[in-house]
This record gives C-alpha cells, sequence and structure tokens, in this order.
C-alpha cells in the first residue's frame, strides 16, 4: 500500500465531509435545478469514496460499486428529474415547512445527534473510515429531515436520493461496501423509484395542476 | 427445490404473460393457473420442510425453514382466494368502465411482481436481498393503489410510495449495521448477511451495533407494517386501492413485513436479553391497538375501518411477539394467520359493496342485508372474527397472546423518583395494567366496530339500490374464508400445528 493509513483515512474524512457540505447546500437551495444538480455532484463525492476505500483497501468490488454510482446517481437520475423539472415549468421552492435559517440550524443539531449516537459503536470500525460512519448517519438524518421540510414533489425525492447516499457511505464506510448482488439490487430498486417519480409527478401535474404535495389533501380523518 | 422454482418464476412468467395477452378471460384463465401452481408448489414444500426441518437452495440464496414456509402458506392461499375474487372483480369494473380493458393486462402484471417480491421476500437468505425484495413490493403496489387514476387514489399512492421508502431506506440502514457487525465474525465474505451463517454466530456479534440495527429495522420494517406513529399511510391507501389490492396489503404484505422483523428479533436476542426487542415491540404494539381502537370510533368510510382494523391486529400481533416465551410468539405467528383470512374477507366484502351502493360511506349504506345477502353474512361474519368474538378463530389466538401477557415475567423494576421516593413496579402490577389497558381498549374497538356493521347490514336499502345478489365466482372466496374462519376457532389441522410450532422454535432458536 503506498499510501499511509494515517494519510488515507484523513483523505477518506475529507471525502465524506464534502458529501455533507452537500447536503447543506440543498437544504439552503430554493431552485429546484440547483438542488438536483447538488444531489448529482454529492454523488460524484460519494463515488469518489467508494474509489478511494477500494483502491486504499484492495476491495475491488467497491470499484463496480463506485462505477455504478456514476452512471445511476450522477448521470441518469440527475437527467429524468431535470427532465421532469423542464416539462413542469417549475424552478423555485415558494412555501416551505421550515425556512431556510431554520432548517439550517435543525441540520447542524441533527449532526451532533448522528455522531452522539454513533460514539458507542465507532471503536468498532476499521481505522480507515472510522468517522464516516457517523457522518453517513448525518447525511441519512438531514435527507429524512429535507423531505418532511419541502413540499414539491421532486425535493421530497432529491431527500430520500440523498438518505440513500447516506446509507450507501455508511456501507462503504461500515463494512467496505454490502455482498455484490445486494448492492445491484439496491441501485435497481433506487433506479425504479426514480422512474416511478418521473411518473407520479407527470400524473399529479394532470391531475391537481400542481406537484406541490401541499394540495394533496384530499384524504384525512 | 422444483416447488422453490415454481414458487419464484411462476409469478415473473404469469406477469410478463400478461402484459401480451388481450383477452380478459385467458388473463384471468393465466393468473388463476399461476396461483394453483403457487399452491400445489407450496404444499409440496412445506411438507418438505415438515420432513427435514429447513430448505436451503440455489447456492444459499434460497433459506425456507419453518417460519418462512409459515408466511409462504399464508402468501399462496390468500393470492389463491384472491385471484377468484379478481375474475368477477375486475371484469365488472371493466364492464363498468371504471378501467379501459387494455388496462387490465398491466394490473395483473404489477400484480404478479408485487407477489413475486413478496415470494423472494419471504424465501430470501440474506438480510440484503431481503430488503431489495420488500421495497420491490413498495415499487410494485405503488401504481396498484392509484390504478382508478382519480386524485384520491393518485394523492393515496404518493404518499405510500414516499412514506414507505424513507421508511425503507432507515431499515437500509439497519442493514447495514447488522451487515458492520457481522463482518467483524465472519470475515468480508459475501455470505456474512445470511441468516443461516448469522444465526450460528449471533452471541459473537456486538451488542451495541445489534441494538441500533434493530431499531432502524423495526422503524424503517415497521413502516411497512404499519405501527404506530408510522401508519399514517395506511388507510389511506387501503381505502383507495382496488378491493383485491387492499385485500392482499392488509392480509399478505403486512404479514410479510412483520416476518422480516421477527428475523431480526431472532438474530437480536441472541446477543442481547430478549427483553431489549420485547419491551420494544411491546410499547409499539401497545400504542398501535390504542391509537387504533380511538381512531376506528370515529371512521365513517368502511375501508378505513377496515384499515385501523389492521393497525389493532398488527399491534396485537407484535404484542405477542413482544411478550414473548412459547405461548406469546405461538399466539402471535397464529393470529397473524387468522387476520389474513378476515381482513381479505372484510375487503373482498368492502369490494361487492362499493360496487353496489357505489359510495365508502358507511351512512349511504343501509339493508346489506336485503339488497345483497351473502355480503351480508360474509361482514357479519368478518366483523365478528375482527373484534373477536368466538367461535372464530382471531379469539384463539387473542386469548393466547392475552394470556401470555398474564402469564410473562417482567423482572420488578425499582425507580427511583426524586430524592426521597422509591417505586417498585412488581412484575404482577405490569401485567395487570397491561392487561387492564389491553382489555379497555378491546371493549372500546368493539363497540365502534360491531356499532358501524350493524348499521350497514340492518334497515331498508336507499331508493335505486338493485336487491338480490346472484351467485358469482367472485363468491367462492367468501365461503371458503368463511369456513376456514369457523374451522380454525375449533381444531387447529396437525400440519399448521406442527409448522406453527417449529416457527415458534426458529424465533426463539431452540
Amino acid at each position: 500500500m503506498p499510501v499511509s493509513t494515517h494519510l488515507g483515512s484523513q483523505l477518506v474524512d475529507l471525502c465524506s465531509v464534502l458529501l455533507l457540505l452537500c447536503c447543506f447546500a440543498i437544504v439552503a437551495q430554493r431552485r429546484l435545478s440547483a438542488c438536483v444538480d447538488l444531489f448529482a455532484l454529492q454523488s460524484a463525492f460519494l463515488a469518489a469514496t467508494a474509489a478511494l476505500v477500494a483502491f486504499l483497501t484492495g476491495h475491488r468490488h467497491i470499484y463496480f460499486a463506485a462505477a455504478l454510482t456514476v452512471v445511476i446517481k450522477v448521470i441518469v437520475l440527475p437527467r429524468i428529474l431535470r427532465k421532469v423539472i423542464e416539462r413542469l415549468n417549475v424552478s423555485r421552492e415558494l412555501g416551505m415547512n421550515v425556512n431556510i435559517p431554520a432548517g439550517l440550524l435543525i441540520c447542524g443539531a441533527l449532526v451532533i445527534v448522528a455522531f452522539f449516537i454513533t460514539q458507542p459503536i465507532i471503536p468498532l470500525g476499521y481505522l480507515l473510515t472510522r468517522d464516516s460512519l457517523a457522518i453517513a448517519l448525518a447525511i441519512i438524518l438531514i435527507g429524512f429531515f429535507t423531505m418532511i421540510a419541502r413540499q414539491k414533489a421532486i425535493t421530497q425525492m432529491v431527500g430520500f436520493l440523498v438518505m440513500e447516499n447516506g446509507v450507501f457511505l455508511g456501507a462503504t464506510a461500515a463494512a467496505y461496501g454490502m455482498p455484490l448482488i445486494v448492492e445491484l439490487g439496491v441501485f435497481f430498486d433506487v433506479l425504479v423509484a426514480g422512474l416511478i417519480v418521473g411518473i407520479y409527478t407527470h400524473r399529479l401535474q394532470d391531475a391537481f395542476d400542481s406537484v406541490d404535495t401541499s394540495t394533496l389533501t384530499v384524504l384525512k380523518e | 427445490m422444483w416447488s422453490v422454482i415454481v414458487l419464484l418464476t411462476g409469478p415473473v412468467i404469469a406477469g410478463l404473460l400478461s402484459l401480451v395477452i388481450r383477452r380478459a378471460r385467458v388473463l384471468h384463465g393465466v393468473n388463476f393457473l399461476t396461483m394453483l401452481a403457487l399452491a400445489v408448489a407450496e404444499t409440496a414444500l412445506t411438507r418438505q420442510v415438515l420432513a427435514e426441518g429447513s430448505v436451503t437452495t440455489l447456492g444459499a440464496f434460497v433459506y425456507v425453514d419453518a417460519l418462512s414456509d409459515f408466511i409462504l402458506v399464508i402468501i399462496t392461499a390468500i393470492g389463491l382466494s384472491c385471484s377468484l375474487y379478481m375474475w368477477s372483480y375486475m371484469d365488472d369494473q371493466v364492464a363498468r368502465g371504471v378501467i379501459a380493458p387494455k388496462r387490465l393486462g398491466l394490473f395483473f402484471f404489477l400484480f404478479h411482481m408485487f407477489l413475486f417480491a413478496m415470494v423472494a421476500a419471504t424465501m430470501a437468505n440474506s438480510l440484503g436481498v431481503q430488503w431489495v425484495a420488500l421495497e420491490g413490493t413498495t415499487l410494485a403496489t405503488t401504481f396498484l393503489i392509484a390504478f382508478f387514476r382519480k386524485r384520491e387514489s393518485l394523492e393515496a399512492g404518493w404518499k405510500y410510495l414516499i412514506l414507505c421508502s424513507v421508511g425503507i431506506a432507515l431499515a437500509l440502514f439497519g442493514v447495514v449495521l447488522t451487515y458492520y457487525s457481522s463482518v467483524r465474525v465472519l470475515g468480508d465474505a459475501s455470505s456474512a448477511l445470511n441468516m443461516t451463517a448469522l444465526i450460528g454466530v449471533a452471541n459473537q456479534l456486538d451488542p451495541n451495533v445489534l441494538k441500533l440495527a434493530f431499531i432502524f429495522i423495526l422503524v424503517g420494517y415497521g413502516t411497512k407494517v404499519g405501527l404506530v406513529p408510522m401508519h399514517t399511510w395506511l388507510p389511506d391507501a387501503y381505502s383507495e386501492a382496488p378491493a383485491p389490492i387492499a385485500a392482499m396489503l392488509a392480509g399478505v404484505l403486512e404479514t410479510v413485513a412483520v416476518y422480516t422483523v421477527l428475523r431480526s428479533k431472532a438474530l437480536v436476542d441472541q446477543a442481547l436479553p430478549p427483553e431489549f426487542s420485547g419491551n420494544l415491540l411491546l410499547t409499539f404494539g401497545l400504542l398501535s391497538f390504542i391509537v387504533a381502537s380511538l381512531f376506528i370510533l370515529i371512521q365513517h368510510n368502511y375501508k378505513r375501518l377496515f384499515a385501523y382494523s389492521s393497525i389493532e391486529h398488527m399491534g396485537l400481533a407484535m404484542i405477542g411477539f413482544g411478550v414473548g416465551g412459547l405461548v406469546g410468539t405461538f399466539g402471535g405467528l397464529f393470529h397473524l394467520l387468522n387476520h389474513a383470512l378476515a381482513k381479505a374477507l372484510a375487503f373482498f366484502v368492502a369490494g361487492n359493496i362499493h360496487r353496489r351502493f357505489d359510495t365508502l360511506e358507511i351512512d349511504g349504506v343501509r339493508g346489506l342485508a336485503r339488497a345483497q345477502p351473502i355480503t351480508a353474512v360474509a361482514i357479519l361474519v368478518a366483523g365478528c372474527a375482527l373484534v373477536g368474538l368466538p367461535p372464530f378463530s382471531p379469539f384463539v389466538s387473542e386469548l393466547l397472546v392475552v394470556s401470555a401477557v398474564a402469564a410473562q415475567d417482567f423482572a420488578s423494576d425499582t425507580m427511583q423518583v426524586g430524592r426521597f421516593v422509591t417505586m417498585t413496579i412488581s412484575d404482577e402490577m405490569r401485567s395487570l395494567g397491561i392487561i387492564t389497558v389491553f382489555l379497555f381498549f378491546g371493549v372500546v374497538l368493539f363497540g365502534g366496530f360491531m356499532y358501524r356493521i350493524g348499521a350497514m347490514v340492518w334497515g331498508t336499502p336507499p331508493a335505486g339500490i338493485a336487491q338480490g345478489e346472484p351467485w358469482t365466482v367472485g363468491h367462492v372466496p367468501l365461503m371458503v374464508m368463511i369456513v376456514a374462519l369457523l374451522g380454525l376457532g375449533f381444531v387447529l389441522p396437525e400440519p399448521i400445528r406442527t409448522l406453527l410450532t417449529r416457527a415458534v422454535n426458529v424465533i426463539l432458536v431452540r
């Protein structure tokens, strides 16, 4: 191994932090197309992290997962989402359940919570990717929060994909990637979910003249 | 071996065929024959499991033991009756112009993909593959729920897709954490998520990691089970889905989701004291039971009424599993079967009523006994079974769960309140408290439920509603289920009893 473990773990940490930074940027962004771009950027960082871990540990199958990430999450899914946005003629999110400054503060708190929760299990991890597990949980929580805070169908989907990115980072960090068959299945599910959301927004637009999920209030007690 | 292959490939082949077949009669025929083939294969598989204990095949991808086989029995039994019911239901909807004839093929394609995903989730050896299949059920059913393409059904489908996807993403993190703990012990092998490998080394896994993993898995898969407070999608989805799909969602999908939780519970209980997972299940179960019984009181839509009853029954089963032990676990598992039968019957009935009265409002339905006599009998049976009246089988399983709660031995807890007051809660006190709450809300539920159903059955039908009910093929499953609910209330056939006992041993790892 040409790179020392210390330097390696610093690099992995750096990449994970960049992913987290993208999360904050998504929370702070009102323009839908920018949210999608940020998601694509985050996925690119994720692929870089995975490739780095693969290089440092010599686990070949992580390269494969990184390549799939590039194809599906950096290229295909953002393209689908951008098409949906173009077709729908919505560019900005006007009403939010939580405003941006408050949202950012909550996200900061979520990061602390994530580090707190993972405290007891971090020492078990590989030296190389130890802190990434906490960051992965933070990304999952922030993705979750985005889905709650936003009303547009597209941003809710972006929130879901961010959660998925967090889980993937967690798998790479905690266990150097899941078994290949599982990873393939997860990618397949995410891709199909993206396609379904694309079709759905189209139908919602037809039925409600809007993709604002706050108009979905017919069904209640 | 062949039975496993039939169970896995049958739905896929039937689904693909459905896309190319145009004629409705052929579609129904293919659907029914597939379900019949699955039922035959499942019978053979059960025989093999009873003889050999467990079946591992297809390169250790498939693992079927008594527990998963029991779930497969529920899937195929409800699936078979569903295929008969759909024959008359879907034809009727096409004739009424609710769905275009050419969309029938798409319906069956999605239905079979849904079925395939559930069978795969139950048979999967790897917890990861199980997750992939369970997410597959979400993706396959979201368009089935929104199949009528009304505004309400689109809304229900969207909520279902988003909430269940989020839930299941959390569960995936739980699976990742399980893997995190197991690669320590098993090494970086692709089999490190297989149940066959995990259960053997479960006591060496790190308890802290498993604790966190179980919480994520319970919350994640609990969303699909419909446990309170993750249940909000469920009444919307069940009330808007076509009746046979609602029956499959309530009877089968919930059961499969409970199964995935049980798998993790069996694992976690090896590394941690069983009280940890037990108390979590007990809390979620009681909460679901209480909240659902209160919501039943204010329902004016009969499909939503049945949906809340599902939440309540899943809560009840969870209480059984939470208390654990032989009796509680047996009662919980038996209750899954009884609930699947009763709830499928209830939604079939709801489909019949909806087609005749054209409303989902309870107030709009009067005089069912005159308008649809067979359906009226069926809804009375379903209602009595769902509130747990004897002689129907849910009474037996509910009694088992209650007696398990009464007989459990919680450790006495001493609680320091403030500086000077020390409270000791003995185990009898706690059992008594849980049972009091349980029975009280049971009574609330009984009143709310039977009142609504009584209002629908008796009285004079509104003007303009046709009276009398011609016999169709869709009535066959109603009769079969009534007989099954009555029969299981009196005798438990030997194969099912053996299967259940072995399944209990799988959960308790004995």
